[in-house]
């Protein structure tokens, strides 16, 4: 949001990370970089919550089965 | 991020405001447990939606006014008058039901909680609601029947 | 932390002009003050109003229970959730919180990122609860609403957006800004959820041209 100075970074991916990558940008539409913005923010709420003593679960659509993520 | 906002924009949305009854806030709040909308009080505000509606619909028809006469003469939104005789889940706004009362003439108190605005303290009213919805016919003229059925429940309404 | 400030026009509708206010991209300690010292007992004096009415409990607005200072605490360095406000004569007139993790839910835009509008408020003076109720300044909820878009276009998020309603709202999510309404959220209080599309988010911004 706020158009403080930005800082560039150069990221050196593998072909398989690269591919993801671009898979992913396909699915949602989105450039690499923004995609990766999403990660990152993704990356954070995760954090967040789990220091905050919260779990971050899979829950099953059709058994309603909850199978607990690793703690990131 | 800054944004460009026209005099044009702003004015136009503040006379779309202006126009909605309603007022805009958004979020899931983390409610008082006897004010969540549990199922029987969404079924309970579908019911008076239902007779609400109806009895709006009937006193217009009586009134003999469309839709957007009676808008217009009571001074409230037409889109909104439709969802209030054709959508039971709309719950009206408060100065929605003011100005109908005003224009049937009928109590104020009685109609909001006819609206389900207030918590119905009248069994009798809600009796006499419950019977008017059995009787009443949302199409066709107004019959005997049904101007019996109105005639009724507006005189439990006036007698609050 | 640098803020940007976006120059915007509210209706003043005792004046029935326009005026200049601000839209800051974030939520600072002065909006947690005035909110405070201001937005308390103004919906305060309006619940007493509605009591006295006889209007229902259920009916009083369900922000009354909001607390923008733990929802502000709550998102702090938070890089997923942008926040905004908008202030005009140094006072806050309306407050709102984003989320940018969340998909559409629209089947045309499933799985495509969204802006999704996690709480908006305007301040109770900006607002009707009662017949004869005239807001102090018109154009806040929709500027808020703008925001939201703006970013989710700035996102490449297309200006998606989604939300739940309080049910005194729906009628403007549905009628006036267009969106969609894909129904109560069993998992959100059965509130309803409504999402714009990216054409009618070009619509809303629009507006009036």
């Amino acid at each position: 949001m706020a158009a403080a100075a930005k800082k560039t970074m150069t990221l050196n991916l593998t072909d398989v990370e690269m591919d993801a990558l671009e898979d992913l940008c396909q699915k949602k539409d989105l450039s690499k970089t923004a995609v990766l913005r999403q990660a990152l923010r993704l990356y954070q709420a995760v954090e967040i919550r789990t220091e905050r003593g919260a779990k971050l679960f899979f829950e099953d659509e059709q058994t309603k089965e909850k199978a607990e993520l690793m703690m990131l | 991020m800054k944004i460009e906002f026209t005099k044009e924009w702003c004015l136009r949305m503040a006379q779309l405001e202006a126009e909605t009854p309603s007022n805009f806030e958004v979020g899931a709040s983390p409610l008082a447990p006897e004010e969540t909308m549990e199922a029987a009080a969404v079924e309970q505000s579908a019911a008076s939606g239902i007779v609400f509606g109806r009895f709006v619909r009937l006193m217009r028809r009586k009134q003999r006014l469309t839709v957007e006469k009676l808008a217009e003469d009571a001074g409230i939104d037409v889109v909104e008058l439709v969802e209030i005789e054709e959508d039971s889940r709309h719950t009206p706004e408060p100065r929605t039901v003011y100005q109908l009362a005003t224009q049937f003439k009928v109590p104020m108190q009685g109609l909001m909680q006819l609206a389900g605005l207030s918590k119905a303290k009248d069994a009798r009213l809600v009796n006499e609601a419950i019977r008017f919805a059995a009787r009443s016919e949302p199409v066709a003229d107004l019959n005997e029947a049904e101007r019996a059925a109105l005639e009724a429940l507006v005189s439990v309404l006036s007698e609050r | 932390m640098s803020i940007d400030v976006s120059k915007v026009f509210l209706f003043d509708n005792s004046a029935k002009n326009l005026v200049e206010a601000e839209l800051l991209d974030a939520i600072v300690e002065k909006q947690l003050l005035d909110w405070e010292d201001q937005w308390i007992p103004a919906r305060d004096e309006v619940n007493r109003r509605l009591k006295a009415a006889g209007v229902d409990r259920s009916k009083w607005p369900q922000t009354g229970h909001w607390s923008w200072r733990d929802k502000q605490l709550g998102i702090k360095g938070s890089l997923s959730n942008p926040s905004f406000c908008v202030v005009h004569a140094d006072e806050t007139q309306g407050l709102m919180i984003l989320d940018t993790l969340p998909s559409a839910r629209l089947s045309s835009q499933a799985g495509k990122p969204i802006v999704y509008i996690d709480y908006l408020e305007v301040a109770p003076w900006n607002r009707k609860h009662l017949p004869g109720d005239v807001p102090r300044y018109g154009a806040v909820g929709s500027i808020l609403m703008r925001a939201a878009i703006e970013l989710s276009l700035q996102e490449g998020f297309k200006g998606r957006v989604g939300l739940h309603s309080l049910p005194q709202s729906n009628d403007w999510y549905a009628n006036k800004c267009g969106m969609t309404d894909l129904g109560p959220d069993p998992a959100k209080q059965n509130l309803r959820y409504f999402e714009m599309t990216p054409e009618i988010a070009q619509a809303f911004i629009n507006r009036g041209s």
